[in-house]
């Protein structure tokens, strides 16, 4: 009864707001299924194992490594990437609190902090200097030194993230 | 004797700033921040085929025998080569570097008789997929005899085996040279201390790995050549001298890049292969290394030893300096900066620092073993040499019974311009400044106070000062400087358009430094007009401006001086129209805040826009024998070496539990000239600091005695997380340069030269009460526990008694 990794697969989630079905090999991780057969490139691999955090994407509103995701396990999913944040052609409030704060230099392993510290805004909207370290600490930035990412993340709390609401209502 | 500035490009415009010295947000985020950046991994183009390496499992070993049979028979292989296939086509590259005694080697693109760390590349694949061409590699038949490793610098050094066939001594590289009479300073010292620092191996570990993609079109002969390179021109000329391609038809295309940090900035095997796998295939080929291949092939950096030694007298001064470094360089040099870049740099360097000190004399050595590479990461060199000497400076500081900013502050260069032993010159700086502001910042006594109750208490806190000057904006004069050749200028274009905006292209590729946003300000400010209407293009690809690499802090000065010099020919050319349009001397006009008007009469003016629209559309607007083009390009290059200066005082707490260093806070004073944007310039502070952090107590490359790689994932090679990094408070201060464009210096490297002796300081203050002092990186939990047991108080009696009979001579 097993499936070989390279046996095809059809699978289905919705990205975004926006349904995507298409026959996978088994072994495809999600990352590369975002990014190639989405079209989704904003999804970053940084390490393929797991530890930096770039490519975290929202599974059903939670964050997941999307390197050590099947594309098959993500069937009849909700997944959001960083690119359902912006609020129509304007950054969000946590979009545009990191590029105040300047909380990003390089750019690439930012999309996962945003999915990541969307998730954290949601579920609790005035979380503590310590809530946000906790949390975002599962993530890598090899530019900034973090202190203005967790800025970005505060003053993103403090100016209400409504923007993530609208994205995540958005998306639903 | 150093003569350079009589070239015209060494020269640029006064300007008044607007922009500049403001915290302008960055042009660049909004594309980044919504996902619309475009890295390496993010092209596709149409038909490509994707590749994947064979590397070696093991550190030395003979190749018997190598089929590749059964993977070029695998299901969607298109290609395969070994070391055999590709040798005819290009024998490999040469490293070294012009320095005395160097002694080059030669990298293969692939291993063909030997390979020589665990990580080489020794065959190749093409495949439909990656994950097919990943499979096809597993179908490698291949047997090796194996060969004694050599793992560690001083066996090395002294012999026995080879590492690299090339060297059959092990030295890559040996040279020295003396300056004043450091005899004398030796034998009259009134005290001597030394000490012998390692810096630890580890990665640049820049979030985004390497990438290649090549696409060649036989019927135009044009090879197109995308990598995340800082290095593009330089790439670009390489895969002309030693492939073949005619220079004509290559472009090098540089996307954005996720960080470089010097890793990047090297030519690489993986970058010459990939144009003749895509000549051979007739498709485009792409290459996305994965972090594994990131931790064991791309440049490892850093290690090595540095033996230091101070002559002081009587008074505390220090009379004379002698460094030795040795540099455990890995396999082969690495191109084009070779085992010298560490050691060299080092004793070359950094030796007198900020340091009134007559005398200097230097050795460096570096060995071949069989580890991967060393090559460049931020503050090549410096990083270990600003460890040992301002570790060094507190080891001197204890003996002398004097405190670390009044031993500072004690022996500090105080007039400029200054020539040091080595007949360097330093035209100006605030070196003694930089010592008083980090000792206000940490309110030194309260600080003390702070240490001693809370050491009552079984909590161990100390404070680590490390004070530096960097060379910036490396150029051919701070390279003479230094007593090497290299010839280095950049190019900029600045067209101003019809309504009045500008588009600027500059030679430099970026990685994440914001080079578009600053770059945006100079011209702006040389241009008079507003920096929202200014876009820059870096280097995305060779057919546009010409630059010599994003390194050595080099990128805000040095493409900065070719904006404002490209800039100021054509504000020249907007002055001209705009005094025939105002009926004024061309002297009276002054450009500023998007207007063009007339010195001292109100009202008297006309907008820029205006005048660009008039010089592209009415020609009635135009002075006599006037030329329209509003486009210039200018090269630049700084008449002088140049050299930015700081510190960093760090506050740590030692955990007696778990040995682990908590970082409580960073005081940080930069002086970099003028400050082209302060949100950027303390962003490159705070995550250089950070690195410096990582390199001295989180990251370390390790190998075992076989030769065999222990970190080759992110879980075994820590990274500092954001639960670990200090809050920052920074300083400030502005000595401009006196030959750069608005006065700017580069600062890119100083938070990593300068970060880790001031950790080990702050470890070693910290551990005083065990009478302990430590001067090897990482300071790992374990190490520092074992401080605090006092199990190494004995070694450092012994280190202690050694230098006591080396002094009062």
């Amino acid at each position: 009864m097993s499936i070989t990794p390279e046996e095809r697969l059809n699978v289905a989630m919705t990205i975004n707001g926006r349904r995507y079905r298409a026959g996978v090999e088994a072994r495809k991780t999600l990352a590369d299924f975002i990014r190639e057969d989405a079209q989704l490139p904003g999804t970053k691999l940084g390490c393929e194992h797991g530890v930096c955090g770039s490519c975290t994407v929202l599974l059903d509103d939670l964050p997941a490594r999307s390197c050590l995701t099947l594309a098959v396990q993500a069937e009849g999913r909700q997944i959001r990437t960083v690119e359902s944040l912006a609020d129509g052609q304007e950054l969000n409030t946590l979009q545009r609190a990191f590029r105040e704060q300047h909380g990003l230099q390089c750019g690439f392993c930012t999309a996962g902090f945003l999915m990541t510290a969307t998730a954290l805004l949601e579920e609790n909207p005035a979380p503590t200097r310590e809530d946000i370290v906790e949390t975002v600490s599962g993530s890598l930035c090899r530019c900034t030194g973090y202190e203005t990412i967790v800025a970005a993340i505060e003053q993103a709390a403090a100016d209400g993230a409504e923007g993530n609401d609208d994205a995540k209502d958005g998306a639903q | 004797m150093k003569k350079l500035d009589s070239h015209q490009h060494m020269t640029t415009p006064v300007i008044a700033a607007r922009s500049v010295g403001t915290r302008v947000l960055r042009s660049e985020d909004p594309r980044l921040l919504s996902g619309r950046g475009e890295f390496i991994a993010d092209i596709n183009l149409p038909g490509q085929l994707h590749v994947a390496f064979v590397r070696s499992p093991v550190a030395h070993a003979r190749i018997i025998h190598m089929d590749l049979s059964a993977i070029r028979d695998a299901d969607g292989v298109a290609l395969a080569w070994s070391g055999q296939d590709v040798a005819p086509l290009c024998e490999g590259l040469v490293g070294e570097m012009a320095v005395e005694g160097c002694f080059p080697t030669t990298m293969p693109l692939l291993a063909k008789d030997e390979v020589l760390y665990v990580g080489e590349p020794i065959a190749v694949v093409v495949a439909d997929s990656r994950y097919a061409a990943e499979d096809a590699c597993e179908l490698i038949d291949w047997d090796f005899e194996e060969l004694p490793a050599v793992t560690n610098a001083d066996a090395a050094l002294a012999g026995g085996p080879v590492a690299n066939p090339q060297l059959s001594d092990n030295l890559g590289l040996k040279g020295g040279a003396s300056f004043g009479n450091v005899s004398e300073a030796f034998e009259q010292a009134d005290q001597v201390v030394q000490g012998r620092f390692y810096t630890c191996r580890v990665s640049a570990a820049p979030m985004e790995t390497r990438g290649v993609i090549a696409d060649y079109e036989w019927a135009s002969k044009g090879l197109r050549l995308w990598s995340n390179t800082q290095m593009p021109h330089y790439l670009k000329y390489m895969l002309t001298a030693y492939l073949g391609f005619p220079e004509q038809g290559v472009e090098v295309i540089t996307p954005d890049t996720g960080g470089g940090f010097g890793q990047k900035a090297h030519v690489y095997p993986e970058e010459m292969l990939l144009p003749l796998l895509a000549r051979e295939v007739g498709r485009p080929v792409k290459w996305i290394e994965d972090r594994r291949e990131n931790l064991i092939a791309g440049a490892h950096a850093h290690e090595q030893f540095v033996d230091i030694a101070y002559a002081l007298d009587a008074d505390g001064k220090i009379t004379g300096v002698r460094t030795d470094a040795l540099g455990d360089g890995g396999a082969y040099h690495m191109p084009p900066w070779s085992m010298a870049v560490e050691p060299w740099c080092a004793v070359v360097m950094t030796p007198t620092g900020i340091y009134d000190i007559p005398a200097a004399e230097y050795t460096y050595s570096a060995v071949a073993t069989n580890k991967t590479p060393v090559g460049a990461y931020r503050g090549v060199g410096y990083m270990a040499g600003t460890l040992a000497r301002e570790c060094l400076a507190d080891d001197a500081a204890r003996a002398l019974g004097m405190s670390p900013f009044e031993f500072r502050r004690h022996n500090v260069v105080r007039d400029f311009p200054w020539t040091n032993a080595q007949d360097i010159v330093y035209q100006e700086g605030s070196w003694l400044e930089t010592i008083n502001v980090l000792e206000k910042m940490v309110d030194y006594p309260a600080f003390l106070q702070r240490q001693s109750e809370l050491r009552e208490q079984g909590r161990y806190i100390g404070l680590g000062l490390s004070v530096f000057v960097e060379s910036s904006g490396e150029s051919t004069a701070t390279s003479q400087e230094h007593g090497l050749g290299d010839v280095y200028h950049d190019t900029a274009t600045v067209r101003l358009n019809p309504n009045g905006t500008a588009n600027v292209t500059i030679g430099l590729s970026a990685q994440g430094q914001g080079l578009a946003t600053t770059m945006a300000q100079m011209a702006a400010d040389t241009l008079g007009i507003n920096v929202e209407h200014v876009s820059v293009q870096t280097a995305r690809s060779t057919s546009h401006a010409y630059g010599s690499g994003t390194i050595g802090s080099r990128g805000a000065v040095v493409a900065g001086g070719a904006v404002a010099r490209a800039a100021d020919v054509v504000r020249e050319k907007v002055r001209l129209v705009a005094a025939n349009m105002l009926e004024a001397s061309v002297d009276d006009i002054q450009l500023t805040d998007g207007l063009a008007s007339v010195k001292g009469v109100a009202d008297a003016s006309v907008s820029i826009a205006d005048v660009a629209t008039s010089i592209y559309f009415d020609t009635s607007s135009w002075p006599e024998d006037f030329e329209p083009s509003l486009e210039a390009t200018q090269a630049y290059d700084p008449a002088q070496a140049m050299f930015s200066n700081g510190g960093h005082a760090i506050l740590v707490e030692l955990d007696p539990e778990t040995g682990f260093v908590r970082f409580e806070k960073v005081y940080s004073v930069e002086d970099c000239g003028t400050v082209i944007n302060p949100n950027i310039v303390e962003g490159q502070i705070r995550g250089g600091v950070l690195q410096g952090i990582g390199a001295s107590v989180f990251e370390e490359l390790a190998y075992d005695e076989s030769g065999q790689i222990l970190t080759t994932t992110f879980l075994d090679y820590g990274l500092p997380t954001m639960d670990v990094a200090p809050p920052f408070e920074i300083h400030h201060l502005e000595t401009p340069s006196s030959h750069s464009a608005s006065g700017v210096k580069g600062m890119g490297e100083s938070g990593l030269i300068a970060a880790p002796a001031a950790v080990l300081n702050a470890v070693n203050d910290a551990l005083t009460p065990f009478n302990v002092v430590l001067r090897d990186l990482p300071l790992t939990p374990q190490r520092v526990l074992k401080a605090m047991s006092g199990e190494l108080s004995t070694a450092q009696q012994e280190a202690t008694s050694t230098q006591g009979e080396t002094g009062h001579a």
